[in-house]
């Protein structure tokens, strides 16, 4: 059988870097051109990796491993188990579609388009990684590009919310950098590999009073990505002020590499400071979901309302990794599979109305849904996925993350439905006020995504959407054969 | 009286550097004197060109002589390699920069040539005699360098201001050495170093040391030995602020390198705290500092005090991995910030402005320079892929592993505040509205080294490897005489 080389994920997006970069910067149908196949390509090569991962043999696949920086012990190592498969997927979908909705861009074409890749390049190559500085190399890749393209690119008050951003996830990373390189020198394997330093640790843990200082300085870190309270406050303006495509590619998927890196390299690295520290991390969990919660409701425009609801779901990962069981940690995997494919649903359609109206006012949109039928139903689905109604992914995933929260912390898990509450409350409020009621006459001449192209992106987010919220269990063997080794060597 | 054998093999590049020297004096004379052409320039060029094939060719070069005044080793091969790239772009920037001058840029190159010199016998001393001389050869062309621009204002101002907190520091540095003579009776690296190994520190030496350290201080820019860097790097000709920021720096951690790993090694426990310390002090005042800045070359001129204190990190750890670390460091900072000045150049010359403020949109006026100095920019930030991330993280792995995790907290604080004014000034080229449409030329020559730094910054980044082998080569093949 053939297996996909992972490289090709890498490489494929890469060369169409190189050839974008080649091509003069007036030919902007041609630079398009290039930019949709060249993230087709990791996305197909992504849903065949997906495909072709076995979930009965479990443990890394379809390994790649050269050594690169021989003396310090690191290696080009790429590999797939459940969860990063599905990641890889995540972002596959979104980057596609992140691609394909940015034809409103129309100013400096060629450097957005370079920007772009460039995110995505270093976000495939974070997941993909199975050597710890690498990770963190591909995921600090992404952070200049984007700056650059909300400060550029973005609404009104971009260049505030793009050094915002910036700087708190850069401060992150180099919270986390330090907790890192402490890991490493404090397991005296001379090597950043993942593989082998989980090997290690498995049977001779570092001691409790080095995990307990390391562990939640890659927490803090890697939790200031992933919205954290109170570190969440770069992600309402950044998300609101960027172009959509940055929205959609962060809200859904980058932030989600501070999970992934809390789950790799501190829960399974150092699991007895992670049962000594993840109840704090729960309450504050809480935290963002209630109070995030809560100031979403307060907003009239729609982008900051996803910003915040973007934060509050969070509080939901956060929830499902102080769990300590398969059930929870299935959710959270589930999770941030689901809320990425809403979220980027969700702010790829706001972005739409925006382009059009010049607004993302509640009070000054009203009935757009009449000349909008295709969209505004669109963004009705994404809402209650978002809010949980069963029957989307984001239903299944929040179960799990309850159920398994249940045992152990009642009260935080009966304040995590009524986020869920709360959220309905906000979603059903930005349906009210921007989409149904009486059309403001300003808005008459809407034009809805008419041809089939212009409504492909929506379309594969949310049949993904309803997809893995109707079957479950395709992703969730995947996923649970890595999260049971998780599991068992954490408990 | 007997004259102790000399291994000339082992002075060879500085020979072959003197004779080319002396020859372009005579060549200069010989000249007439309204020639337009660049001759001596050129032929520099083609000087500097064959020398970095035949330095390359001496890899293997080892021993001491002039009686053990001179070593050459691995340490000592590395950052005459490392000043002779150096000088590919000042020599560069330089031809560009005089282009208005006429007959004076001819001195200008002689003094280049000579401040090389100066450096490359820096890289080799192993007596405190030979250090302090080389050392002024140094300075002095610098001194003259710095002020070289008679009619302008700020360069008397920069080359008087350097020249006297200079002298200041030769005074210590003499003083220091005095003091350690009285101690050792030796001003011999491998004396002081024997007798470092079996005395503790007495309060002698002690004093000696903090004036040595002063005078290095003052050749890395680190606090509180910088009060010159601002005015100086803003009033210097803006090839003599490269050389300074790059050459004269990496001259000054040689040094230190050579003292504090080497000769004092036997104290560094005493020592890696003062270290540390002024490595946390330096960077946070450097960054801090240039937040505010209005001015392109003050603002690198005190980013250029904030790398000092990350390249202090190395220092303080005092491991092979944390002078590894300086090495791969210096590397990265060679390329990344001769890129910096070559676009500031290039840009001055055409726009005749080094504000800020009017590098407004230069990426819809030269998108290479733009591109470059983007590049330039987030490296000295320490973002991968680029060259200054995987500096920073050897540093911040050494001090970690010797157990300074308040110093690399304090690194990551200030890699954070770095970022905000280096973002701030790519805005300014990628976000901002041009002030002016023209476009700004940029000369085949300039594109291509250009290219070549941007080459730079992106393979150190990526393929960090060969780079990381030639920085501990370094290391590990230094001469020690008693290790």
């Amino acid at each position: 059988m053939i297996t996909p080389h992972l490289s090709w994920i890498l490489l494929l997006p890469l060369l169409g870097l190189g050839l974008v970069c080649l091509v003069p910067s007036a030919k902007t149908v041609l630079i398009r051109r290039i930019s949709k196949v060249a993230v087709l390509a990791p996305f197909i090569l992504s849903v065949w990796v997906f495909a072709a991962y076995n979930h009965l043999a479990g443990g890394f696949q379809f390994v790649v491993n050269v050594p690169w920086v021989v003396p310090f012990g690191i290696s080009y190592h790429l590999g797939v188990d459940g969860i990063n498969s599905l990641m890889l997927l995540l972002l596959g979908a979104i980057s596609f579609a992140a691609v394909l909705i940015s034809g409103s861009i129309t100013e400096r074409v060629k450097t957005y388009y370079i920007l772009l890749l460039i995110t995505i390049i270093g976000t495939y190559g974070a997941f993909l990684s199975l050597d710890i500085f690498f990770f963190y190399f591909f995921h600090e890749v992404a952070a200049v590009p984007v700056f650059l393209m909300i400060a550029i690119w973005g609404s009104e008050r971009r260049e505030f919310a793009a050094m915002k951003l910036t700087l708190f996830l850069v401060a992150g990373a180099a919270i986390a950098l330090i907790g890192l390189l402490a890991l490493y020198l404090s397991t005296g394997l001379q090597t950043f590999d993942l593989v082998a330093i989980q090997q290690q640790l498995v049977n001779h843990p570092l001691p409790v009073h080095v995990q307990s200082w390391i562990f939640p300085l890659i927490v803090l870190g890697f939790g200031i990505t992933l919205t954290l309270w109170p570190f969440y406050t770069w992600a309402p303006v950044g998300y609101a002020e960027a172009p959509t495509a940055i929205s959609m590619l962060h809200a859904g998927v980058l932030k989600k590499m501070g999970a992934y890196a809390i789950i790799r390299f501190a829960i399974q690295l150092m699991p007895q400071a992670a049962h000594a520290w993840m109840p704090i991390i729960a309450g504050l969990a809480i935290i963002n979901i209630i109070y995030c919660g809560i100031v979403a409701l307060t907003q009239r425009d729609l982008k900051y309302i996803l910003g915040y609801s973007s934060c509050s779901h969070m509080g939901y990962i956060l929830l499902g990794l102080a769990c300590f069981n398969t059930i929870g940690l299935n959710g959270v995997v589930y999770l941030m599979f689901a809320h990425g494919i809403m979220a980027a649903l969700a702010f790829a359609l706001t972005g739409f109305v925006a382009d059009q109206t010049k607004t993302r006012n509640l009070d000054e949109l009203g009935g757009i849904i009449k000349c909008m039928p295709f969209i505004g139903t669109c963004f009705m689905m994404a809402a209650f996925a978002s809010a949980g109604v069963p029957g989307f992914a984001n239903f299944v995933a929040e179960i799990l993350v309850l159920l398994g929260a249940w045992d152990q912390y009642r009260l935080f898990t009966i304040l995590a439905v009524l986020g869920l509450v709360i959220t309905a409350i906000y979603m059903l409020k930005a349906i009210r006020l921007g989409f149904q009621g009486p059309l403001n006459p300003r808005f008459a001449q809407l034009v809805d995504a008419q041809t089939l192209s212009a409504k492909f992106p929506y379309v594969i987010l949310m049949a993904l959407l309803i997809f893995v919220g109707c079957w479950p269990t395709v992703i969730l063997t995947h996923i649970g054969s890595s999260t049971k080794t998780i599991v068992e060597s954490i408990q | 009286m007997m004259i102790p054998a000399i291994n000339w093999s082992l002075v060879s590049l500085e020979v072959l550097m003197a004779i080319t020297l002396v020859s372009l004096v005579a060549v200069d004379i010989a000249l007439p004197k309204n020639v337009k052409k660049d001759w001596i320039g050129t032929l520099s060029f083609f000087a500097l060109f064959g020398l970095i094939i035949f330095w390359s060719t001496q890899g293997d070069l080892r021993g001491v002589t002039f009686s053990g005044m001179f070593v050459m080793d691995s340490l000592a091969w590395f950052f005459k390699a490392f000043f002779l790239i150096a000088m590919v772009f000042v020599f560069a920037m330089t031809k560009e920069f005089f282009k208005s001058l006429g007959e004076r840029r001819n001195e200008f190159y002689l003094l280049l040539w000579l401040a090389l010199i100066g450096m490359c016998f820096v890289a080799s001393s192993a007596d405190f005699l030979l250090l302090f001389i080389s050392i002024e050869i140094l300075t002095i062309s610098l001194y003259v360098m710095t002020a070289y621009l008679k009619s302008d204002k700020l360069s008397i101002e920069a080359g008087m201001k350097y020249l006297i907190l200079g002298s200041l520091a030769s005074g210590f540095l003499l003083y220091g050495i005095s003091f350690l003579y009285g101690t050792t009776h030796s001003t011999h690296f491998d004396v002081i170093q024997s007798f470092c190994q079996t005395h503790a520190m007495s309060s002698m030496t002690l004093f000696a040391l903090v004036l040595i350290l002063a005078a290095v201080g003052f050749k890395i820019a680190a606090v509180p030995f910088h009060m010159w860097v601002a005015d100086v790097y803003q009033g210097a000709p803006t090839p003599v602020t490269a050389l300074l920021s790059v050459g004269s720096k990496a001259a000054g951690f040689i040094v230190l390198i050579r003292l504090f790993f080497g000769v004092f090694a036997a104290w560094h426990f005493e020592w890696s705290l003062v270290l540390a310390i002024l490595s946390a002090i330096t960077m946070t005042f450097g960054n801090l500092v240039a937040m505010f800045q209005k001015n392109i070359k003050r603002l690198l001129g005190y980013s250029s005090i904030s790398h000092a204190g990350y390249l202090l990190m190395g220092a303080a750890a005092g491991s092979a991995l944390g002078i590894s670390g300086m090495n791969f460091y210096l590397l990265g900072y060679l390329f990344t910030n001769l890129a910096a000045f070559l676009v500031i150049i290039l840009f001055s010359i055409a726009v005749k402005s080094d504000e800020i403020a009017d590098y407004a949109g230069l990426s819809q006026r030269s998108s290479l320079l733009a591109c470059t100095m983007l590049l330039a920019l987030v490296s000295l930030a320490g973002m991968p892929p680029l060259a200054g991330f995987f500096g920073k993280f050897i540093l911040l792995m050494a001090v970690i592993k010797a157990k300074y995790v308040w110093l690399a907290l304090i690194a990551g604080v200030n890699i954070v505040i770095s970022l905000y004014y280096y973002l701030m000034v790519a805005k300014r080229i990628y976000v901002d509205a041009p002030h002016s449409s023209t476009p700004i030329p940029v000369s085949a020559g300039m594109r291509l080294l250009l290219v070549v730094a941007i080459f730079g910054i992106i393979a150190i980044g990526i393929f960090q490897g060969p780079f990381l082998d030639a920085a501990m080569t370094a290391v590990n093949g230094m001469y020690l005489a008693h290790p």
